[in-house]
C-alpha cells in the first residue's frame, strides 16, 4: 500500500501501539506505523480522516498520542523512548497541529457539500436512502462519482481567490523625491514591481534577459525611470536603450488591440455612419494628409500623452481580468462567431442582438410577467414534440397539417378588426377562456385522462422512488465499461451484481406487495 | 387527428386573445392605436396626441421629447395605427435616422411592435442600411464599397447585356440576371426584412439583393434608412424617387439635420482632385478617339439623342446607375442640351477648359471668397464659357460615359465631382459660396489650395422632401430652441411642441460650475482657457468627482486640441496620477478604431466595478452616437461651452448668410449650436426613468439666461437657482446627496401613477388633464 513517492515528514522510532513495538511515520496525506521488522503498516490513517489527537498528561507515567477519528475509532501510539520519549511525542504533536487543520477543512467541506447537496436535492436525499441507507451500495461509492461532477465548479467557487487588482496609479506611487544633491530617488516597492510586471509583460521579459547576466536589479531599475519608456511625453528614441524595444512591443500590442476591433457593435465607431458621402463632397474639411512632419513637437508628445495612458488603463484592466478570463473564454467565443445569422444562433442570441436588445427595451413599461427563462437547447425538436410513443399513423398530425392550421389561423387573424363597440363582456370573455382550458366544458372530449390522474400519488412516489434507485444503478453500472483495471472488473462481478440483485428483488417485493393490497 | 389539431388551435386562440388583452389599446383620438407594452408614459400619450395633429393636418410638425421615454415606439404605434386605419390617406411611413445602431434599434423596435400589437402580417417592410454592403453578396471577394459598385455595374449595366444576347461568352451577373426576370413579378411576403434578411431572401430566390432592396422599398408599408437616401440628391435621385407623396417621413435624432442638408450640397475640391480629373478627361479623349474610328455611329447616335433633350432622364432604366446629378431643376429636364456641348469632342474641349481655368484659379497666394454669379462672370470673362452649358454639364458627362460604355466607372468620380460642381454653381445663384484656401491656417508655409464649394442654406437640399412629402415630422430629444429649425430649413409646422419627461423622482441633476475652490472664474472662453488656474480647476473638479461617483464618468471638452492641451497639463501637475488612484482614464482620439476600442475598453472596466473615466470631444464622434446608460455613466461634465471653432471662414460665411437672409444674429446661432451640442453630450447619459446621472456644465456661462434658455425643456426645468454658479466644494456636496438619493432601491409601484400609467389610470379625467399640459407648444 505504501506507494514510493510518498514524502515522509517524520519518522519516530520505538513507538508501540497494542503492545507491539513499531515505528511511526508521519506522511504528506496520511499517519502510519508499522511494526518493527515488518516493510508494511497495519495501522494507516488519512489526516482527513483523523477528528482530532488527544495526549496524555504530562505528569503520567506512559507517554501517549490518541487519534480519534471521524468515525469514532481511536488508535493510540505509546512513544516508549525512554529518553526522548516525551519529545517524540511533541514533535509528533506539533506536526499534527499543523497538518491536521488543513486536513480538517478539505474534510469539512466534503461533508459539508455532501450534506448540503442532500438537503438541496429530495431525490437524492431519497436515493442516498434508498442506497445506502438500505446498504445496497456504500456511501463512498454513492460519492464517488457524485462529487466529481462537481468538483469543477467546486475547485471554481472555492479554490480560486479572488485575484486582487492591479492600483492604475501605480506609477504615481513612485513618486520622485530629490535626494539634494541634484538627483532623484524612486520609492521602489515588491507590489510596485509586481505591478509593473503585471501590467507591462514586456518589461517582465526584458528584466528576465538582463537582470542579473547583464546589469544589477538597481541599475536595470535605474535605466526604467531614465528611458522614455517611463517618461513618455519625452519623445528621444535612443537606440542603446533597452526599452525602446518593449515601446515598440507595446506599440504593436496597441495596434493589434485596434485592428481586432470590438466585440460590441454599439460601440464600434468605425461603423456607427451610414457613409454615402464621396470623397470631395461634404463641409467637413479634408483630412489633412497627416505626416507628424506638419505637426509640431507639442502635438506629437501630446498625442503620444493620450495614446499612452489609454494603453496603460487597458493593460491595468487587463492584467486584472486576465485571470478570471481563461474559463469564460468558450462561452463568449461561441457567442461572438457569428453577429448576423438568425437561424443558426437562434438559441444563443448573438452579442448584437442581446446589445440591441437592451438598448430598447423599457423595463418599466413591461408588466411583471415577464420573466426570465431558460431556453431549451434542442438538436432534434421533433423528437421532443412527439417523443416516444408508439407509432400510431391515423392519429398523428403530421407538421403539415399544424402548419396549415397555423396559417390558417393567420390568415384568420389577418382579417381580424376588433370592433371597440362591440367587444365581449369581461365576464363573457372569461367564461370562454375557462370553457377553452384543460377541465374546461370545451377541453373534455379530446383529452383522455392522463396515468396521474388514475393512480394514487403515494404510488406514484414509490413508484419514482424504485426508478430512480434502479437508474442509479444502472448508471453505476455502465459507469464501469470499458473494464480497464481489475478494480472495475472486480465491481462488476461481484457486488454490482448483488446490487442490481437486490434491486430486483426489492422491486418484485413492492409489486407483490401492491398486487396483494388490491386482491 | 381532428381533436388534437382542435386543441392546438384553442390554444392559440388563447394565447392570442391573451396577448391582446394584456398589452394596451389606446383610444387616441378617435383613432384605435396598438401599444406593445403594458403601461405607458404620460408624455407619451401626449406626444401621439400631438403626433395625430399634425397627421390629420397633412402638415408638417417639430417634437421635441427626451430620449429615453419611448419616442420611436410612439411614433410607431400611432403611424402604423394611422396607415391601417386610412390606408388611402398615409401610404407609407419613412423612417429616417442617422447612425447605423440606431436604425437598427428602430427596427428591432419595430419587430416587438408587430410581433406584439398586430398578429396580422399585412405590413411589409424593408430596410437597408448601406447599398453597396449589399453588394457584397455577390462580389464577395471585392473589398471596397467603389469597387464593388464599378464591378456590379460592369456587369448589369443594359448594353453589357445587350452584348450578352449576341454573345452569350460575356459575362453578366446572374443574380441580377435572375431578378430580372421573375423578381419584379413575384410579390415579396409580407414581413419584416433587414438587411440580412433581404440577402438571405436574395440568395434563396437567386435575386440580387441590392436590386431586390430598391424595388422593394417602393412597395414597403415600413422603410427605415439614413438621412442620406433622401437628403442627399445623389443618393435619393436613386433610392427615393419613386416613394408616394402620401407618405409620413419621419426625421428621428434630427438636432443635426441642418449639417447634414449642408454636407449633402457641398463640393470641396483640392489639386488632388484636379490631377485625377485630368488623367479622367485624356481617358475620356483616347476613348473617344478609338470610337471614333471603329464605331462612329455611335457617337452619332448621341449627339441625335442630345438632341431631343434629356426627356431620357427620366426614362433611364435603373441599372445605369451613373452617378446621377445632385440637383435636375426641372426646366433642365425640357430642354436640349446646348450645342456647344453636344458632340463628344467639344464637351471634352469644353471640360478641358474648364478645368485648366480651376487649376489657375487653385494657383492664387491669398484667400478668396466669391459668390457663385461673380464666379460665373469671371469664368466668362477668362475662358468663355457660359451659365448654360455648364448647367447641363453632369447630364453630359453621364449621357458620354454611358455612350462610351466605360464600365468601370468608379475611376471616374474626380471628373463626375468637377461636373456636379459645375452643374451647381450655375443653378444655384443663392446659397452658396466659393472659397479658396491657398493653404491652410495652422500651416501657412504648405501649399495646399482648396476650392469650397460650400452650401449656407439647409433649407436647399431639404426643400424637395417638406415640398413632396405630405407630413415631414422632425423630432430628437434635444430641438431647442424649437422656432429656430422652422426658420433654419423654411418650412411651415402645424405644430411645434416640447414635451417633458414626467419624473417619479427627480434622476437628472444639472449642476452649472462656475468658480473653483479659489474663486477664480471656470471658463473655456478664449482669452482665459489657456490659464494655468482655469485647468487646474478643471482638472481638481474631475478629480473630485472621480472620488464620489461610481461606475463611469463621462467627460467632454470643446474641441480635440483643446481636450489634448488640457490632458498635456493636467499630467504634467500630476492630476491624472491623482485621478488614477480612482478610476481608470480612456481618452478619445482622432483615429476611430482606436476610440473604438478605448470606448470598448471603458465600458469594460464600468461593468466589472472598476469605474473608468472617458474624457471625449463634443461634436466628436463619442457624443453624436454612442449612449452612456445606467452605469456606464453616472455623471457627465461638460467642460466649457461647444462653440464650433469661429474662424472658420465657411462659418463666417453662413453666419453671414444667415443674418441676411432668416435674420438670425450670429451670435443667437453660434449660442444655439453651441447649447444643443452641450444638451446631446449631457443627455448622454439619461437614457429612461429608471436612469440617472449627475449633469455637470462646467463654464460659467452656463449660468446667464440666454444659455440656459436654450437648453431643452426637461434640462431646464430641474435647473434650480441655488445650482447656477457654485464651486467645486459646493458641486461635490450636491452631488453626494444626490447620488445617495438615486442609489435608492427604485421600483415600479414608486412610478405607477406618476410617471408610469395603466389604462385606468390614463382614462381619468385629472390625468388627462396633467397630460394636456405635457406638452409645451412653442
Amino acid at each position: 500500500m505504501a506507494s514510493l513517492s510518498e514524502e515522509v515528514l517524520l519518522v519516530v522510532k520505538r513507538v508501540r501501539q497494542r503492545k507491539q513495538d513499531g515505528t511511526l511515520y508521519l506522511m504528506a496525506e496520511r499517519i502510519a506505523w508499522g511494526p518493527e521488522g515488518k516493510d508494511r503498516f497495519t495501522v494507516s490513517h488519512l489526516y482527513a480522516d483523523i477528528r482530532c489527537q488527544k495526549i496524555s498528561p504530562d505528569g503520567k507515567a506512559k507517554i501517549q498520542l490518541q487519534l480519534v477519528l471521524h468515525t469514532g475509532e481511536s488508535t493510540t501510539f505509546h512513544f516508549s523512548n525512554e529518553s526522548t520519549a516525551l519529545k517524540d511525542r511533541d514533535v509528533a504533536k506539533e506536526l499534527l497541529q499543523q497538518l491536521l487543520p488543513k486536513f480538517k477543512k478539505k474534510a469539512n467541506k466534503e461533508l459539508e457539500e455532501k450534506n448540503r447537496m442532500l438537503q438541496e436535492d429530495p431525490v437524492l436525499f431519497q436515493l442516498y436512502k434508498d442506497l445506502v441507507v438500505s446498504q445496497v451500495i456504500s456511501a463512498e461509492e454513492f460519492w464517488a462519482n457524485r462529487l466529481s461532477l462537481n468538483s469543477v465548479e467546486h475547485s471554481l467557487s472555492n479554490n480560486n481567490k479572488q485575484e486582487v487588482g492591479i492600483s492604475a496609479a501605480f506609477l504615481a506611487d513612485i513618486r520622485p523625491q530629490t535626494d539634494g544633491c541634484n538627483g532623484l530617488r524612486y520609492n521602489l516597492t515588491t507590489d510596485i514591481i509586481e505591478s509593473i510586471f503585471r501590467t507591462y509583460p514586456t518589461v517582465k521579459q526584458k528584466y528576465a534577459e538582463n537582470v542579473p547576466h547583464n546589469m544589477t536589479e538597481k541599475e536595470f531599475w535605474t535605466r526604467f525611470f531614465q528611458s522614455h519608456y517611463f517618461h513618455r511625453d519625452r519623445i528621444n528614441t535612443g537606440l542603446q536603450d533597452i526599452f525602446s524595444e518593449c515601446a515598440k512591443e507595446d506599440e504593436k500590442g496597441l495596434k493589434s488591440m485596434v485592428t481586432q476591433g470590438v466585440k460590441n457593435p454599439m460601440v464600434d465607431l468605425l461603423s456607427l455612419e451610414d457613409k454615402t458621402l464621396d470623397e470631395g463632397y461634404g463641409t467637413a474639411t479634408v483630412p489633412t494628409t497627416s505626416n507628424s512632419s506638419n505637426k509640431s513637437l507639442r502635438e506629437n508628445s501630446n498625442s503620444a500623452i493620450i495614446k499612452r495612458f489609454n494603453h496603460h488603463s487597458a493593460m491595468v484592466l487587463a492584467a486584472g481580468l486576465r485571470k478570471a478570463e481563461a474559463p469564460s473564454d468558450q462561452a463568449s467565443e461561441t457567442s461572438s462567431t457569428d453577429g448576423n445569422s438568425r437561424d443558426s444562433d437562434l438559441f444563443q442570441p448573438p452579442l448584437k442582438k442581446v446589445k440591441l436588445q437592451e438598448a430598447i427595451e423599457y423595463d418599466d413599461l413591461q408588466g411583471d410577467s415577464v420573466r426570465k427563462t431558460i431556453s431549451l437547447n434542442l438538436k432534434k425538436s421533433d423528437r421532443y414534440s412527439h417523443g416516444p410513443i408508439p407509432l400510431q399513423s391515423q392519429h398523428y398530425s403530421t407538421s403539415q397539417d399544424i402548419i396549415n392550421s397555423i396559417s390558417i389561423i393567420q390568415h384568420e387573424m389577418r382579417s381580424y378588426k376588433p370592433r371597440l363597440t362591440q367587444v365581449m363582456s369581461s365576464s363573457a370573455a372569461s367564461s370562454a377562456i375557462t370553457a377553452l382550458s384543460p377541465g374546461g366544458v370545451l377541453m373534455q372530449g379530446g383529452g383522455q385522462q392522463t396515468i396521474n390522474q388514475l393512480v394514487p400519488t403515494d404510488v406514484q412516489s414509490e413508484l419514482k422512488h424504485l426508478y430512480t434507485a434502479a437508474g442509479e444503478l444502472l448508471r453505476h453500472f455502465w459507469s464501469c465499461f470499458p473494464v480497464s483495471t481489475p478494480f472495475l472488473e472486480e465491481k462488476l462481478t461481484g457486488h454490482l451484481e448483488e446490487m442490481l440483485q437486490a434491486a430486483y428483488n426489492k422491486f418484485q417485493a413492492w409489486q407483490t406487495r401492491r398486487m396483494m393490497r388490491k386482491t | 387527428m381532428i381533436p388534437k389539431l382542435c386543441y392546438f388551435l384553442k390554444l392559440l386562440v388563447f394565447i392570442i386573445l391573451n396577448n391582446l388583452i394584456l398589452k394596451l389599446k389606446l383610444n387616441i383620438d378617435g383613432l384605435l392605436v396598438y401599444f406593445p407594452y403594458d403601461y405607458i408614459y404620460p408624455e407619451q400619450y401626449s406626444y401621439m396626441l400631438e403626433l395625430k395633429r399634425t397627421l390629420d393636418a397633412k402638415g408638417h410638425g417639430v417634437l421635441e421629447m427626451p430620449s429615453g421615454t419611448g419616442k420611436t415606439i410612439s411614433l410607431l404605434s400611432l403611424i402604423v395605427a394611422y396607415q391601417k386605419a386610412y390606408p388611402l390617406e398615409v401610404t407609407k411611413l419613412v423612417y429616417c435616422s442617422r447612425t447605423v445602431p440606431e436604425i437598427e434599434k428602430v427596427f428591432n423596435i419595430i419587430y416587438i411592435f408587430i410581433t406584439h400589437c398586430i398578429i396580422n402580417s399585412y405590413f411589409k417592410i424593408a430596410f437597408q442600411i448601406h447599398f453597396s454592403s449589399v453588394k457584397y453578396l455577390s462580389f464577395l471577394a471585392l473589398r471596397f464599397g467603389k469597387e464593388v459598385d464599378g464591378k456590379c455595374h460592369s456587369l448589369t449595366a443594359s448594353y453589357i447585356r445587350a452584348q450578352h444576347h449576341s454573345n452569350p461568352s460575356q459575362p453578366v451577373c446572374q443574380f441580377y440576371e435572375e431578378f430580372d426576370a421573375v423578381g419584379r413579378q413575384v410579390p415579396i411576403p409580407p414581413g419584416i426584412y433587414n438587411l440580412d434578411d433581404l440577402k438571405d431572401f436574395g440568395r434563396r430566390k437567386g435575386w440580387c439583393p441590392y436590386f431586390l432592396a430598391r424595388y422593394a422599398i417602393l412597395h414597403a408599408n415600413i422603410v427605415v434608412y439614413s438621412y442620406h437616401y433622401l437628403l442627399d440628391p445623389k443618393i435619393a435621385d436613386l433610392v427615393s424617387k419613386e416613394l408616394a407623396k402620401k407618405s409620413v417621413v419621419v426625421f428621428d435624432e434630427a438636432h443635426n439635420i441642418d449639417n447634414v442638408c449642408i454636407d449633402s450640397m457641398s463640393v470641396n475640391i483640392t489639386r488632388r482632385t484636379l490631377d485625377r480629373c485630368q488623367t479622367n478627361v485624356e481617358t475620356l479623349q483616347n476613348t473617344i478617339s478609338r470610337i471614333k474610328e471603329t464605331d462612329a455611329a455611335k457617337l452619332r447616335e448621341e449627339y441625335s439623342r442630345l438632341v431631343e433633350g434629356l426627356k431620357e432622364a427620366n426614362v433611364a432604366r435603373e441599372t445605369d446607375m451613373y452617378l446621377s446629378n445632385p440637383v435636375l431643376p426641372d426646366e433642365i429636364l425640357q430642354e436640349a442640351v446646348p450645342g456647344s456641348i453636344r458632340t463628344a469632342e467639344h464637351f471634352v474641349g469644353f471640360m478641358k477648359r474648364f478645368l485648366e481655368y480651376l487649376k489657375a484659379r487653385l494657383r492664387i497666394h491669398h484667400v478668396v471668397q466669391e459668390s457663385a454669379p461673380q464666379f460665373l462672370k469671371d469664368i466668362y470673362e477668362k475662358v468663355c464659357i457660359d451659365r448654360k452649358p455648364l448647367r447641363f454639364c453632369a447630364e453630359r458627362l453621364r449621357s458620354l460615359l454611358r455612350t462610351l460604355e466605360i464600365a468601370d466607372i468608379a475611376d471616374f468620380s474626380a471628373i463626375t465631382l468637377i461636373s456636379h460642381f459645375a452643374t451647381l454653381v450655375s443653378t444655384y445663384s443663392k446659397g452658396f459660396t466659393i472659397i479658396i484656401e491657398p493653404f491652410e491656417d495652422r500651416t501657412p508655409t504648405i501649399a495646399n489650395p482648396v476650392l469650397h464649394f460650400s452650401c449656407m442654406d439647409p433649407s436647399i437640399a431639404i426643400k424637395p422632401v417638406f415640398g413632396r412629402f405630405q407630413s415631414v415630422i422632425i423630432t430628437s430629444g434635444t430641438l431647442s430652441p424649437l422656432d429656430i429649425y422652422p426658420r433654419i430649413l423654411d418650412f411651415r409646422p402645424v405644430t411645434v411642441a416640447s414635451f417633458t419627461m414626467t419624473l417619479a423622482r427627480t434622476c437628472l441633476c444639472p449642476l452649472i460650475v462656475g468658480r473653483g475652490n479659489d474663486q477664480v472664474a471656470m471658463t473655456s472662453k478664449f482669452e482665459t482657457r489657456e490659464d494655468f488656474a482655469v485647468i487646474r480647476n478643471y482638472g481638481n473638479l474631475l478629480l473630485e468627482m472621480s472620488a464620489i461617483v461610481p461606475d463611469g464618468i463621462v467627460a467632454f471638452f470643446t474641441s480635440y486640441i483643446y481636450m489634448e492641451n488640457i490632458v498635456a497639463s493636467w499630467y504634467e501637475q500630476g492630476i491624472l496620477e491623482n485621478i488614477q488612484r480612482n478610476k481608470l482614464i480612456f481618452i478619445e482620439t482622432q483615429d476611430a478604431a482606436e476610440t473604438s476600442m478605448a470606448l470598448e475598453k471603458y465600458q469594460e472596466a464600468c461593468e466589472n466595478g472598476r469605474g473608468a473615466i472617458l474624457l471625449s470631444v463634443a461634436r466628436g464622434k463619442v457624443s453624436e452616437g454612442i449612449d452612456f446608460v445606467h452605469h456606464y455613466g453616472r455623471a457627465v461634465i461638460m467642460f466649457g461651452v461647444p462653440y464650433v471653432y469661429t474662424q472658420s471662414r465657411i462659418l463666417k460665411a453662413r453666419l453671414e448668410y444667415l443674418r441676411d437672409q432668416f435674420q438670425i444674429r450670429e451670435n443667437d446661432f453660434l449660442t444655439f449650436d453651441a447649447m444643443r451640442h452641450a444638451a446631446q453630450c449631457v443627455g448622454r447619459a439619461i437614457r429612461g426613468k429608471t436612469d440617472y446621472g449627475l449633469m455637470i456644465f462646467a463654464d460659467k456661462r452656463y449660468a446667464r439666461a440666454d444659455k440656459r434658455g436654450k437648453l431643452p425643456r426637461w434640462i431646464q426645468e430641474h435647473l434650480t437657482d441655488g445650482s447656477l454658479n457654485l464651486t467645486i466644494d459646493e458641486t461635490v456636496q450636491l452631488g453626494k446627496h444626490f447620488l445617495r438619493q438615486m442609489a435608492q432601491p427604485f421600483r415600479q409601484e414608486d412610478q405607477l401613477g406618476l410617471s408610469l400609467l395603466t389604462l385606468e389610470q390614463l382614462q381619468s379625467e385629472d390625468m388627462l388633464q396633467k397630460i394636456a399640459q405635457i406638452a409645451q407648444q412653442a
